[in-house]
């Protein structure tokens, strides 16, 4: 029995942009195997919340942060954690899809190459896998050399799935990973998360109530930088307990 | 009435190709008329010293280049200058492929580091401010102070004397402010949501930068180095004080063996002296220089292309 309860937990965080106080004491915890939706409006701080968890706000010089975000126990801010070995632990799919200006097969094996795996077979086999768990291997398994930003744009967003999977994280982070694809896409997108969650941890930001309910098992609801609900996705939206979750389900905020 | 195209005489039939026709239907057709017609002017205007200048070098300097008497055509090129019309410009074709070679090889690398580290490593705010405005007024000055700083400060101050080496880090200056703004724009160019997927794959900052920022850049980096490269090889005035002159190829780094001949100063050369056969070598030494430059952009563009078309 390990000593961490769920691969990733979240305590007590509050983040700034500059002066701007953008989440507000949060406490959760993502569940493994399971998918969990983050959903809200524009602007409650829903990305922000995503993008802290592999630490990618770092980026911008003038977030601050409080509060504990441990990934398998440990404080991912602590001192000795190395933000490149943890991001190589939690993947991410972003909302426009942004496939690198290579090659298919490039693009699959970027991560594990920096991760220092070098050897062919090895790699031909990551390839594999990597596609066929984002249900793009037959798509594309004769034109793995072609530039991948030719494919369409629900390809490509698949295609960046199967190179976030390519150095194996246990957890996965999405960020509206359908609202720029046609519904066809999307639905294809869905599917593949559901499917996902047998071995990954997922947290998915979503602005789209159906889809929370469609996809996700576990779910919070973020409303200018608080965490107003946190519970099972079905229990949220058949019963919201705040007025607030009420407003946002019904569609009267958003 | 007349069969519509059997006896239309060609007078009327230019009348309405002209788009006169339309034209003098009413005031507004007309003015709309003259404004097409300005226009039209204008660009002759622009492209006609384009023209003026390849018909006035090539009118004089094309058997030069492309002939085949004595001194003329590929001797031309590969001779070093004999007396009267034999011999031919070896040392100033050489000089000028070597000065670009060194030049570039100093200046390429050091201003896109620059832009890498201006753009990439770096917050908007002061000190990207000053560099780019520094790089601004740098690549408008004009080129005869380059050529004055390169003689006071290479020549005279750090003792490295006229030669290849003084040369071709004039042009490399040159070079710099160029190439450092045309990376930085491809750069800037690059979304920013390119990075973060790499970065969220565990890559460093360098690695993201080299492998994903710079290649998605690629072809407008390559713009710049072909620009910058257009730039200074046909310039004179670098050159004048810091390259020497040379009727050989230099053998030496330091000293008067390393002086080194270029094309754009044996022009400047020949086309001061009144003799008739040096009027047409100049020529002929222009027309070469013209086609190098743009056998560079024709190069250049179809490596873009091709990585474009691989990329993207």
């Amino acid at each position: 029995m390990p000593e961490y309860e769920h691969n990733i937990e979240v305590h007590g965080l509050s983040t700034w942009f500059g002066k701007k106080h953008i989440l507000k004491d949060i406490t959760c915890y993502f569940r493994d195997n399971t998918v969990t939706a983050i959903m809200g409006p524009s602007g409650c701080g829903k990305s922000t919340l995503l993008r802290t968890l592999n630490r990618l706000n770092d980026l911008v010089p003038s977030f601050r942060r409080k509060g504990e975000v441990l990934f398998k126990g440990t404080d991912i801010y602590g001192v000795g954690t190395s933000v490149y070995d943890l991001r190589k632990h939690i993947g991410m799919v972003f909302q426009k899809p942004n496939p690198f200006p290579m090659s298919v097969f490039d693009n699959v094996t970027y991560g594990p190459k920096l991760h220092g795996v070098k050897d062919e077979d090895e790699l031909n086999k990551i390839v594999e896998t990597s596609l066929r768990k984002a249900a793009l291997w037959d798509e594309v398994k004769d034109e793995l050399q072609s530039p991948a930003p030719n494919l369409s744009g629900g390809q490509q967003q698949r295609l960046c799935i199967a190179r976030a999977l390519s150095v194996d994280p246990p957890v996965l982070l999405m960020d509206e990973p359908v609202s720029a694809l046609d519904p066809i896409s999307a639905a294809k997108i869905e599917e593949l998360i559901i499917e996902l969650k047998q071995d990954y941890t997922i947290i998915l930001v979503t602005h789209n109530v159906q889809q929370a309910f469609r996809v996700s098992d576990q779910a919070a609801f973020l409303y200018l930088g608080e965490l107003v609900e946190f519970d099972e996705t079905k229990r949220i939206l058949e019963a919201p307990a705040d007025s607030r979750t009420e407003a946002f389900i019904t569609g009267r905020i958003g | 009435m007349l069969k519509n195209g059997e006896s239309e005489s060609i007078l009327y039939r230019l009348y309405a190709l002209s788009g006169l026709k339309d034209a003098l239907k009413s005031r507004r057709h007309f003015s709309d008329y003259i404004f097409k017609v300005i226009l039209g002017l204008v660009i002759i205007i622009i492209v006609s010293p384009f023209f003026l200048i390849l018909f006035q070098v090539a009118g004089v300097g094309f058997w030069q280049v492309f002939g085949t008497g004595p001194g003329q055509g590929l001797e031309f090129l590969f001779t070093f200058p004999g007396a009267g019309l034999e011999g031919g410009i070896r040392n100033a074709f050489v000089g000028t492929v070597e000065l670009i070679v060194v030049a570039s090889a100093v200046g390429i690398p050091l201003s896109v580091c620059g832009a890498i580290y201006i753009n990439e490593y770096t917050r908007p705010g002061h000190v990207r401010g000053i560099v780019e405005f520094t790089s601004d007024v740098l690549a408008g000055i004009p080129s005869i102070v380059f050529g004055a700083f390169g003689f006071v400060f290479l020549v005279d101050f750090l003792h490295i004397g006229m030669g290849i080496i003084a040369g071709s880090l004039t042009l490399a200056f040159m070079m710099i402010p160029t190439i450092l703004r045309t990376t930085q724009e491809a750069l800037r160019a690059v979304p920013m949501s390119l990075r973060e997927a790499s970065l969220a794959l565990g890559a460093t900052k360098w690695s993201t930068t080299w492998n994903v920022t710079l290649r998605a850049a690629f072809p407008g980096v390559i713009t710049g180095f072909l620009l910058a490269i257009g730039r200074v090889m046909g310039e004179t005035a670098p050159l004048i004080f810091t390259a020497g002159n040379s009727l050989i190829v230099p053998t030496e780094l330091a000293g008067p063996g390393s002086w080194i001949a270029s094309m754009p100063y044996t022009i400047w050369a020949y086309i001061s002296d009144p003799r008739e056969y040096l009027q047409v070598k100049a020529h002929g030494t222009a027309l070469a220089l013209m086609i190098m430059v743009l056998a560079i952009d024709l190069i250049a563009n179809l490596i873009s292309r091709k990585v474009t078309r691989r990329l993207v």
